[in-house]
Parts: structure tokens; sequence; C-alpha cells
């Protein structure tokens, strides 16, 4: 009997053994995560992951802000006459008010891998998509044209830092235009009419395919609060409208924009200030959705949650505002107290409506509104001397901003001066007044609210960005940024 | 080997008067219970020898002292009264040849072992007042770093063994816990008291059994067991207080500080605050005292009772304790109580092992090591001293954050409690089965599980600046719950042929270690109500912003490994030893899970030859190599191999990201190494030591490949580089006085370390900016690269900065600049001990030192910064350059502030009194009558004094980089008692 007993034990002993052996052991599967090798076989799975590549924007180095580089929202206004930094400021971005960056600011860095990560998004929901296009062409198109739309934007964001020139034929560096995703690819950078090229060429192959879609992307006319959150038709005009106003090509600008304020016509003086509260998109071609929990978008400029007013804008920007008759001033800019004294900060991305009482920063990071297609077509009918047109474009915008304006009658210079400072008043923060100065070849001049750190001259390498130094490390094929 | 404890035990047994009679007895091993041959016993004149059974017999009158002997151990002597029973048990007080080691899976002495093992008695450390027990180790033993970056209670510290060998993988060595393998950096809940040994394991004859696991050293620890001896109880109690050791970081005061507002010129203007006159001076006259009210004086108790016991069949030991550990910053500590029980029992050819232990513990903490405004630990040097921590009422004074820049730190941590409890279990039940019929074969398995559940909570209130800066701005609650839950599994046969000239062992192993984790979590916004938990929570709406998070995490990996060890020794004086094992991962790609390690060595016990047999000098010499392979696989997820996307949300969408990138190709990396040294003792052991030698080559180095960016990531986790630690370990112990009454020991132990990079992703070097850190072929991993800092031009107060060449200066701060300038790493590291015992009086210390690294010290760019005038800043900035001609080191405030160079980089280098204690053990004798058998009283002193150039609290930052918030391990003073029935 003892005998059988130990017998059994020892076969307990062999049974542990063997059942340990068991290669079965070793062969896991992640639960919480998709394996890419496994998923990508229904449209459901496209849709996903052109869902991500849109989340991506809400990074802090793209759109977000708390502690990144918020390079494509408030970042660049930041760099300009726009904004001054006050005493409240931690210094995290002096870098970039004081024009000190070099190849290896980190936040230079990250804005870089921001926006090659929303590309990088865009090529993944691209990649064997056309092997559904048999039995869903519909389906296709819709995913796919977004994210040719949404790739071909981000490049143009990248373009217009790192950019050596603005206009569409310069043969200065322009960047790598990333139409695959490869881990191994070094590309090199284009031209800046290369770069163009392939922006247009995506944007135009988009608005195609948005021709022949199984159903919309969205609403075409809801103006709720999560409505305009994709790229349609109208937003891809919108960008087009952009993108031909920088290059300097002013008869597509003006068809693109009148397409867009065709479509969205400007909000009302009553409907403007709910716009930046989110509680509706009037004139909104496009915004990039924000919910709680995600970062918020001023937060380096003003960071509504603990009061503090990093940057304050410039009187130099205020007195161009009618204050009291300009729906745009109260919208933008507000007094609020802070150590018994009040100071104007800016307001435009306190928060949404309904946590207004006690703003988060959290709002819609509104990319394209009617408001800049009229500057744009303003603008661009000024470039080819059509002053009548464009001087009405910009009255009408000026109309619907200011109560009882008298319309003006700007004409040479003066026009140009008057659409300059008007996109200043209008855009304040949505990351223009860099790039306008750039693209025109001026220079900063901080005149009112500046001790140090007061001008950049037109001339100065820090008008482009450099490549950050990770890639010029990585990247054999990458060159440099003049000056750096 | 410093010792705490005598440890004596003897059991004298009454009997009756003669005038001259036989005394007899057994001698054995006071550690492990093994019967002592070999000892000599004299007295009266007479001598005598125990026999193999450590039995002796000797003819003496009554009240004859009797003087124990034998080599290695503590002698002992006593008056034998008028008993004619004395049993004693003889400490072992210096390592020598019989010395038994874990060499991993076997058990060995040190004659028999190739290995290169350090062995420390759990007992020799266990009276230092501090939670985790890897910091016990410190000095203790070369070849060990250990690195306590925080002071916080039950927090852990950076172990590394012979350097570090990987660069982005973890560098913590593998624990096992009597045969299961247990978290490392987890050891809050683990009683340090039920520690019988630990046993590092070094060189790759130890690490190869541990394969895929064992390339970053293996700390083998068991657990204290019964013995076939009469139960004894035993009862500690320890009680203490702690204080924070002083900083060389001088801040201003207010009337500094007033001044410096008021009368040094700055981009903003003199007087930034518009202080009135009256304003000014009374403001002068505050000083405000943030360090008492941040810190305290703080209580650490200990108690711990344990019982052991056993017969010839059946042995135990079991333990409980507490320990309640305040921190020095105000609501921190540690609070843990524990419980274990161990069983052996011998039934017939089986021997069965049960251990079980659980731990629970409460770890309130608080931020650290970070520059975050909300940190209790940063507002001691921000907070402005002119602004009191409370109102005159009694309320928390929360002046305009404008002010301070910052928050009232001490309502931050008190209205903000955060607390991180843990329950542990580890548990495990061994059989072996000898096998009848072949003597030498036997089975073996052992099933063991480590299991932990943490439970955080994290209050945030809603009046608080952390609070306001939760979702929705109304203070959250949020509690996160994981569960880690480890099995190891070993079965294995093996073959012993103990005896003879040809003597040898060969196992065979299976084993199956299993990882599963998975957490819970959530967070609720909108606090309402007077709770200070779940209950508080607002039910989150689409409207009210005050949607709930809640995250849920799972991830599995599990090795399977077929291993073979075998030792082979030729008339007990050449020794060989090999392992194989191979080693099945789910971690890694398909193509690429298996992977073979192995070790050969081989020693020579020269001391054992017939030529040395006679040295007078020379006790015993032992000389050892060895080679082989194990590897690291701390690094990456469970899926790291796989392409993977993860969840992601927009405009109330789920979509999907990638966050993994397809690596088909990752595999270990593995850590070649080679061992050579020499164990010696000389003068019958008097002095011992030893010293080794290794050079160990990292290849298939984990390294961020760069990639281009433009991709969406610029690195992919490769396994390209090459790495070598190279370095020599001496540990000298010496008896300089061995008598009657004095025993005087002293020891030393050093270890030089010199990490090299040999290649790295075909570039030639790789920065990462974020910790000023470099890793360049032929220079140390982790190297500090910054700018020169050349002070301060008198003619116009801009910083001077050395270009690369290092010939001129510049006032353009330039990264191109940059150069190595030292290594965050400390080359040369040790302890060295002494301590003198007369009559049961025992004094003793231990010093810990480190040097040749550098530390960037972030805690002094915040306060040196000048824009962050607003809050409080360095007294050096009362220097600051002002006028053309001034000369000083402190650029103007005009000037732009550059942190990234050698003005903030600073000697690591240190020495410090770690331990002090003196204890009174009294004489076993005296203490008979009252049925004790053994007492101690000691009082003792931790890190009581660091000698350092360092300007902060201490010198001791495990990664070299310091940001900030800096909880500076604890100056204590205990007195406790050892009580043993």
């Amino acid at each position: 009997m003892k005998k059988l007993i130990y017998r059994y034990i020892i076969a307990a002993l062999v049974l542990i053994a063997t059942f340990s052996s068991c290669t079965k052991t070793i062969d896991l599967k992640p639960t919480h995560t998709i394996d890419g090798d496994v998923a990508f076989t229904k449209i459901e799975d496209y849709e996903a992951a052109l869902t991500g590549a849109y989340s991506r924007l809400l990074s802090v180095n793209y759109y977000g802000s708390s502690n990144g580089s918020n390079a494509f929202a408030t970042l660049s206004d930041m760099m300009t006459d726009n904004l001054y930094e006050s005493s409240e400021s931690l210094g995290n971005y002096q870098n970039f008010s004081h024009w000190t960056y070099t190849a290896d600011d980190a936040n230079i860095d990250a804005s870089w891998l921001a926006a090659y990560r929303v590309i990088q998004q865009c090529n993944l929901t691209l990649r064997n998509i056309d092997k559904l296009s048999s039995t869903n062409e519909g389906a296709v198109n819709r995913v796919k044209s977004q994210a040719l739309a949404l790739r071909a934007f981000v490049h143009f964001d990248v373009l217009r830092y790192w950019g050596e020139g603005s206009l569409r034929n310069s043969t200065l560096k322009g960047i790598p235009y990333v139409s695959i995703f490869d881990i191994e690819q070094k590309p090199s950078r284009l031209s800046v009419k290369e770069s163009y090229d392939a922006i247009i060429r995506d944007l135009q192959e988009a608005r195609g395919l948005m021709q022949n879609m199984d159903k919309a992307i969205q609403s075409a006319t809801s103006t709720a609060s999560t409505a305009r959150g994709y790229i349609d038709e109208i937003a891809t005009n919108g960008i087009l409208a952009r993108v031909y106003n920088y290059a300097g090509e002013a008869d597509s600008a003006i068809r693109y924009s009148s397409m867009a304020i065709a479509a969205r016509p400007l909000a009302s003086k009553a409907n403007f200030p709910l716009i930046w509260q989110d509680a509706n998109t009037a004139e909104v071609l496009w915004s990039v959705k924000f919910t709680p929990l995600n970062s918020g978008v001023g937060d380096n400029v003003y960071y509504a949650t603990g009061n503090r007013a990093s940057y304050r804008p410039t009187l130099n920007l205020t007195a161009l505002y009618d204050q009291v008759n300009d729906v745009r001033y109260a919208s933008y800019f507000q007094l609020r107290a802070r150590g018994g004294a009040n100071r104007l900060v800016l307001i435009k991305y306190i928060a949404k409506q309904a946590q207004l009482a006690r703003p988060d920063g959290i709002t819609d990071f509104k990319v394209l509104r009617t408001g800049e297609m009229y500057l744009i077509r303003a603008e661009a009918y000024a470039q080819k001397l059509m002053e009548a047109a464009a001087l009405a474009d910009l009255n009408t915008l000026r109309a619907a901003r200011i109560n009882g304006f008298v319309p003006g009658t700007e004409t040479g210079p003066a026009l140009l001066t008057a659409i300059d400072n008007e996109r200043r008043k209008e855009l304040v923060c949505e990351g223009h007044r860099w790039f306008d100065l750039k693209r025109s070849d001026r220079l900063v001049d901080r005149i009112t609210n500046c001790n140090v750190f007061c001008s950049l001259d037109a001339a100065a390498r820090e008008w482009v960005w450099p490549i950050p130094q990770t890639e010029i490390l990585a990247n054999p094929n990458i060159a440099q940024t003049n000056g750096y | 080997m410093k010792k705490l404890t005598l440890a004596i035990i003897i059991i004298i047994n009454s009997f009756p008067l003669f005038a001259q009679k036989t005394v007899t007895g057994t001698v054995t091993d006071a550690q492990d219970g093994a019967v002592l041959s070999g000892v000599n016993i004299t007295g009266n004149g007479k001598a005598a020898t125990t026999n193999s059974s450590g039995k002796y017999s000797i003819e003496v009158p009554d009240n004859t002292v009797l003087l124990f002997t034998r080599v290695g151990y503590a002698e002992l002597s006593l008056n034998a009264g008028i008993n004619s029973v004395v049993d004693v048990s003889l400490q072992l007080i210096r390592r020598n040849l019989q010395e038994v080691v874990i060499t991993g899976y076997n058990i060995q002495t040190r004659r028999q072992s190739v290995s290169s093992i350090s062995k420390i008695g759990g007992d020799d450390v266990r009276s230092q007042p501090i939670g985790s027990f890897e910091q016990l180790l410190q000095g203790r033993s070369p070849g060990i770093l250990i690195q306590s970056q925080s002071g916080q209670p039950g927090s852990a510290a950076t172990v590394t063994i012979r350097g570090k060998g990987s660069v982005l993988g973890s560098t913590d060595p593998l624990y096992i816990l009597d045969g299961v393998q247990i978290t490392s950096s987890d050891f809050q809940s683990i009683n340090p008291s039920d520690i019988e040994t630990y046993n590092v394991l070094k060189d790759a004859m130890g690490t190869a059994q541990y394969g895929s696991r064992g390339a970053n050293g293996v700390i083998v620890i068991t657990t204290k067991r019964g013995a076939n001896q009469k139960t004894r109880l035993n009862y500690d109690v320890q009680y203490g207080k702690s204080e924070l050791p002083n900083s060389k970081l001088q801040l201003m005061s207010s009337a500094e500080k007033i001044n410096y507002e008021l009368n040094y010129d700055r981009p903003d203007g003199m007087n930034p605050n518009g202080w009135t006159a009256e304003e000014a001076d009374s403001l002068s006259k505050i000083n405000a005292n943030w360090k008492d009210a941040l810190f305290r004086k703080s209580t650490t108790v200990q108690h711990q009772l344990s019982i052991a016991g056993g017969n010839d069949k059946t042995k135990f030991f079991a333990s409980g304790s507490v320990f309640d550990q305040q921190g020095i910053v105000i609501t921190t500590g540690l609070r843990r109580v524990t419980g274990r029980i161990n069983l052996d029992h011998t039934l017939g050819n089986f021997r069965i092992g049960l251990n079980t232990y659980i731990g629970s513990s409460k770890f309130t903490n608080t931020n650290e090591n970070d520059q975050f405004i909300g940190s209790p630990l940063n507002a001691l040097r921000w907070a402005n001293p002119y602004v009191t921590p409370y109102l005159p009422d009694g309320s928390y004074n929360e002046t305009d954050l404008l002010l301070q820049g910052q928050p009232n730190a001490v309502k931050e941590l008190v209205e903000n409690p955060v607390s991180n409890k843990q329950l542990k279990l580890v548990g495990g039940l061994n059989v072996e089965y000898r096998f009848p019929m072949i003597k030498g074969l036997a089975a073996r398995s052992n099933i063991g599980i480590d299991y932990t559940e943490n439970e955080r909570q994290q209050y945030f209130d809603r009046s608080t600046y952390q609070g306001s800066q939760q979702t929705g701005g109304r203070g959250s609650f949020g509690q996160n719950e994981t569960k880690n839950n480890r099995q190891t599994i070993t079965t294995s046969i093996s073959y012993t042929k103990p005896s003879g000239v040809h003597r040898y062992n060969i196992s065979l192993f299976n084993e199956v270690v299993k990882r599963k984790f998975n957490g819970f979590g959530y967070t609720g916004f909108g606090l309402v109500g007077p709770f200070k938990n779940g209950a508080g929570i607002t039910p989150g709406t689409s409207s009210n912003g005050f949607i709930p998070v809640v995250t849920s995490t799972e991830t599995e990996n599990a090795i399977l490994s077929y291993f073979a060890i075998g030792d082979y020794s030729y008339r007990n004086k050449y020794f060989i030893s090999g392992t194989v094992r191979r080693d099945g991962s789910s971690r890694l790609a398909d193509d690429n899970k298996w992977t073979t390690f192995g070790a050969v060595g081989a020693s020579w016990l020269v001391s054992a030859e017939n030529f040395m047999s006679n040295s007078k000098l020379i006790s015993d010499l032992k000389l050892k190599v060895s080679y082989g392979s194990s590897a690291n696989q701390g690094v990456g997820d469970d899926y790291e191999a796989k392409e993977q996307f993860g969840p992601s949300s927009y405009n109330g969408t789920g979509g999907l990201i990638l966050t993994n990138l397809k690596k088909g190709d990752l595999t270990w990396e593995v850590r070649r190494s080679f061992n050579a040294g020499v164990d010696f003792g000389i003068l019958k052991n008097r002095v011992t030591g030893s010293v080794e030698c290794y050079n160990a080559n990292t290849v298939g180095l984990y390294l961020n490949r760069q990639v281009s960016g433009t991709n969406g990531v610029n690195t992919v986790l490769t396994n390209l580089g090459k790495l070598q630690n190279r370095g020599i370990e001496v540990a000298l112990n010496v008896t300089p006085v061995q008598t009657k009454n004095i025993t005087w020991t002293i020891g030393g132990n050093f270890t030089y370390n010199k990490n090299k990079i040999l290649a790295l992703d075909g570039t030639n070097e790789n920065v990462n900016a974020n910790l000023n850190s470099i890793n360049r072929v032929g220079e140390s991993a982790n190297s500090i690269y910054v700018v020169r800092y050349a002070g301060v031009d008198p003619a116009t107060g801009d910083a001077l900065y050395y270009t690369k060449d290092g010939k001129g200066t510049t006032h353009q701060y330039d990264p191109n600049d940059k150069v190595i300038v030292g290594k965050y790493d400390p080359p040369y590291f040790g302890g060295f001990n002494s301590s003198i015992n007369l009559k049961g009086i025992e004094a003793s210390f231990l010093f810990t030192y480190s040097f040749g690294n550098k530390i960037f010290n972030g805690d002094r760019v915040n306060v040196e910064n000048p824009l962050y005038y607003v809050s409080n800043i360095s007294k050096d900035l009362l220097t600051e350059w002002q006028q053309p001609g001034d000369i000083t080191n402190i650029p103007s405030p005009f000037n732009d502030f550059q942190p990234n160079t050698t003005r903030f980089v600073e000697d690591g280098g240190y020495i410090r009194l770690r331990n002090i204690t003196l204890s009174y053990t009294p004489a076993l004798v005296m203490l008979g009558k009252y049925k004790v058998s053994s007492l101690r009283f000691f009082v003792q002193g931790q890190n009581l004094y660091t000698w350092s150039k360092f300007k902060g609290y201490d010198p001791e930052v495990a990664t070299g980089y310091l940001q900030g918030a800096q909880y500076p391990a604890l100056k204590a003073i205990t007195v406790g008692m050892n009580i043993g029935l």
C-alpha cells in the first residue's frame, strides 16, 4: 500500500514536468491591444485607424498644450508681437519667445515627431486599404480621402515651420513628404516646390474621392458642438485655399476660398462669441474636437485651471481693436484678477460653455474658419491688384465683427496693412502671425511690453526651424536648415 | 563580516553535584544546527575533540571553564558549573571554506563552489531601521552597488551588481526567495527579520543557471527554518527617532530676499512686487519656517516575535512582526504587519517543505525627484521666507499664488492624502523524493507563488491647487488596483556521488515561470460633500464635465526552460562545474523564442595540496575561474515583438493607434562574463579575503536605434550595441585580536567597475538631452554631456562657456559645445566596518562610500534661475553680477539662463557613517537562572554623518540626475533589545 502511494506521487511529479513542458505555455497573445498582423481585414478596422489619426492631433505637441510644445496652436503666436511673456511664466517656452532655439531643442524635436506621428497614422490607415476597394469602394473612398487630406494638411503645417521658402516655385529646402509607413525609410527634404506638389496632389486626390462615397463624412448642415470634426470636402477646400494663399497662387486661393465661403457663411455677431465656447460651430469649416481629459489648448498662453497667464496680449495688438464694438475683443480677451490686480488674458481657449464657471482650458481647436477664408480672398484679390474686390471682402468681414462698422476705404499699401491687421485681430493665437510675417519676409518687432529680445531680423536663421538633431543623426539624407 | 549578535545558545541541564566527573555534550553550528566535528575542548589541563557526530567527552572538576575552539568559529568559553552535559553552538565568524553558500538551484560549501558568491547573514544586517531589505546590504559586500535615492520609508533602492550591463533594459538583479522569483523593487511588505541569508550570485557560473533572467546578477534569499532542537522563542523590539539631515544648499532669508527684490536690477525692473517701504520692512522681519511645517522628528517602532524548533522529523519556524516607520515628511510613512510559517517534514524517503508568508503594508508617500510646483518637497526650496505656512488664526496661508509662484505646500500635502496598500503572499511547496533503490538519486519539485496586490488611493481635495487642476476643477478621487501573480514551478531529478576520489552531482531541470499582471483603476471627479473617498464623486454626464476615467490592463508572459547543472571534483581539491540552460520565452518573436545559455567553471584548492599542508602562513587558498552567459529580459512590454495597436478616442468615437512597432528580430541582450578570483585565509584564518576580477560583455545590447522621425517614431528598440563592464573586487576581513575576553574585527570591501560602450547602433553616440547624458563608444554609458561653464564676463555680466575644443570661451551658449565631463554612475564604491567586543559589550560601525561620479543638481537649477525670483532663490544670487567690473560666478539676470552646463554638475563622491551600534550582551551563565538563553541591548545610529561636497541633502542620487524635491535618507537613532527564551 505504502509503495503504491509513492508511485502515485512519483507519477504526479512526472505529470507536473510534462504539463509544464507544453510549448503553448510560451505562446501568448495580447488582450488589451491588437496585433497589427491580425487586424485590418474589415473596413471598420480602417475607420478605427482613421479615428486614431485624428486623435493624434490632440497631442500636447500638436494642438494640445499642457506641458507640450503646442506647436501648431499658440506657440507660433508666442514668437511674435501678438504676445509677451509675463512674470507669471515658468519660462519653459522662453527659447521660442526669445528665438534662442537650437537643433537640440526638446520642443522642436517633439513638434516634428508629433506632426509625423499624425502622418504615420494616416499612412497606416492607407496601408493595404485598396484591397477592400472591390467590395466596398464607397467606404474605402470615404476613409481614404480623409487620410489623404489629413496627411497633406499636416505636411503643410510642417512646411510652414521648416520650409525655407513659402512661394510655390521656391527651390529652397522644403520638407520630407512621407506617404508610406516604413520604419527604415530615410527621406530627404524635397524642395519647397516639390513639397507643395505633393501636398496639393494629395488634397486634389482626396477631393476627387469625396465625389464617390458610400455616405457623407459628416452632416453638411449641423452646427451642433460635435459637428465638423472631420475633414470633408468643404474643409478640403479651406485647406487648399490656405495652401494656395501661402504659395502665392492668388487665382487658386480665390477659387477655393470662394467655395468655402459659399458653403459656410460668416457667423452672426450673436453666434460669434458662442463659437469659442463650443456652443455652436457657425462658420467653422473644421475644428479638432477636444473632450474632457484631453489636454487644454491654450494653456501655454493662459492656463485657466491655475489662472496663470504666462503670455499676455501686447498693447500693440489690443490697440488695433475697437474694444467696445468689436465682438472679437470680448470673445478673445478678458481682465481676470490675480493677486488683487486685473490683467488682460487670452480667453479664446478658456473652456466650453458648460465649464465656463470653472474653466479647464479644454476647447475645440478651430482649424479653419470662414473669417480666414475672407482674409485669404481679400489678400489674393489685393495681390492681383483687384483692390475693390479685396476691400469688399475686408469690409464684409469687419462689418460682421464690429457693431456700427463704417465701411473702410483703404487703398494701396494702406489696404495691405489693413488686411494684415485684420488677420492679427481675427486670427490671434490660431497659429498664423509667425507664418504671416515669415511668408512676407518681415521682422518681428515687439514695440510694446518688451525689454529684451524685442525684435527678430527678417534675415535671421530662426525664421526657419532647425531640423531636430535626432533626425540629423538618424537620417543621413536630410539636410539641416541653413544657418544651424 | 561584521557581526551584530553573538547568538550563542547553550542548553544547560542540571545534574547532581560531583567533585570530578565526565562532562559530555554536542557541539553544533549556531547558524544551521549542523553538528561540528573537530572542535577542540580544553579545561583544567585536559583536552578533547568532538567526533564526527559532534560529541565530546572530557573529565574535569566542577566549575571548570571550558574553552571551545574551532577554525573559523568564534571561541567560546564557559563555566560548566556542576553540569555533566554541556551542549553548545558555535558561531561562524569568518567566511571560510566550510561556509555553505547557495549557488543557485543547489547548495554547496565554499570549498566546492567555483562561483563568485557574496553571502550576507540576515541577522548581521537586520537591526538597521530600514523598511526595505535590499538597503540593508549597502556596503556589506563587494561588487554590489546599492543606492537608496529616497528616504521615504518603504521605498526601494537601486541595486546594481558588477556594473550596469544594460542601457535601456532593467539593471535590477533577479530576486529568488526560497526558490520563488519575486518582483524586484517591491519589498515594502517583506520582513527582513525572516531572512536567514542573502547569497549574491555575481559571475556567470551562478547567473547562467537562471538563463534569460540572470544577466544582472541574482540575489538568492533563504528564510529561517526550524532545527532539531528545543523550541526557542525570540522577541525583538526597537524604537527610534529620525530627522532631516542638513543641506549645503542655502536659500535666502526674508531680509535677503526683500533686499534682492528691492535693490537688484532685473529685466522687469526693481521691486517687481511693488513693496512699499513699510511692507518691505515688515516682510523682512518674517522668517517663515517651512522646514518645521513640512518635516518632523519621526518615530520608528518595530516588534518581531519568532519561534523555532522541531524534532528529527518535523521542524518549524514561525514569526510575526510589526514595523511602523514614520517618514520625516509629515504624512509619509510605512506600516507593515507580517507573518510566516516555514515547515519541514521528513517521511521516509520524502522530504516536504512548506513556506507561507503574508505581508500587508500601507505606504504613504509624497512626490519626489520632480520639478512640479505642487510637490511639497519643492516648496521647501521655493516658498518665499516671508510667506508663512499658516495664518495667525491657524488656517493655511493661501496668499495669492503670484507671490510664491506656487501653492501652499503644507496644504497640498495634508489635504491630498495618498496611500498605497499592499498585500503580498509568497509561498511554496517543495517535495523531495530520494529513491531508495539507487542511493544518491533524488527527484524534486518546487511549486511557488509570488502574489502581490496593490491598491493605490489618491484624493485631491477641491480646495487645493492640485485639486483645482483635476478634470472639472473640483478635486478627484482615484483608486488603482493591480494584481501581480507569478508562479514558479521547478521539477528536477539529480544524482549525487558525495564521497570518494571522484565526486559528482548532475541535475536535470524543467522550469516554468509564468507571470500575469492585471490592473484596474478609476478616477472620479467633481467631489461633493464631506467624503474623502469614492463616495464624494459626482456621476459624470455629457455636460457636467465630470466623466470618470476607467482604466484596465492585463498582460502575461511565460518562460519555459530545460536545464542541467553538473559538478565534479577530484580528490576534493579540483572542481569543475557546468550549466546549460535552454529558455523559451513568450516575449520574443515566433522564430526567435528559444535561446541557450551556459557556463563552465573550475577551481583548485591549493591549500589542500600536500606541499601547502604545512604552511603556517596560509590556511586556505583557492583559485577559481568561470565563463558563461546569461541574459536580461527586463525591457519593453510583454508583447514587444508584435506590432500593436492600442485604443484611442476622438470626438466620442473609439479608434486605434499604433503603440508598438513590430520587431521580428528582437532577442535577449546577452551578458558573457569571465571571472577569476582567489579566496584566501592567512594565519589560521585570522585574515581572510578574496580578490576577484571580472570582465562582462553585454552583446545584443538593447538600444533605441535612431530612425528617421518622419516615421512618427524616432527610435526602435533593437539588439545592437556592445557594452563592457570590467572590474576588480576586494574583500578583506581581519581579526587582529581574539582572546578570551576581547574580539576585534575589521572588515572592508572595495569595488572598481569600469563601464565602457564598445559599439552602438552604427553611430558613434547617442545623446539624451533631457538628462544631459550621452552614450558614446569608448566612454562609460550614461556619461554627463553638457557645455562647460566658464564663469562670468566681468565686463558684461554674461555667462561664458568654453568652446568645444576648450581653448576659447564664448558668450553664446551652443549645444554643439557640449562635451563629456564625467559619469553619473560611481566606478568606485564599497564599505568598511569594525567591531570590538569586550566581555559582551560590542561597539561597531559601518562606513559606506562611493566616488568617481558626478551629479547634475537640478535642485539648484530651479533656485539659481533668476527668472524664478518670484519664489525663493539661492543665497548665491546675492552675488549676482550687477555692474561692469563685478567679479562673480553668477551671471547678470539680463543674460539668458542656461541650465545644461557644468555650473550645475557637482562631485558625487561621499563617505557615510552608515551605521554605528553599541550593544551589550550579558554573559550567558548569568542569564541561565532567569531562563533566558540570550539577551542583547543596543543603541544604533543610522546615517549620522555624511562627508560630501554635494550642495543638497544627500549625495546618494541613484540616477545621478537630481530633478528636485529630494527626500533624503533618514538620519536615525534607535534603541532596541533582543531576547531569547
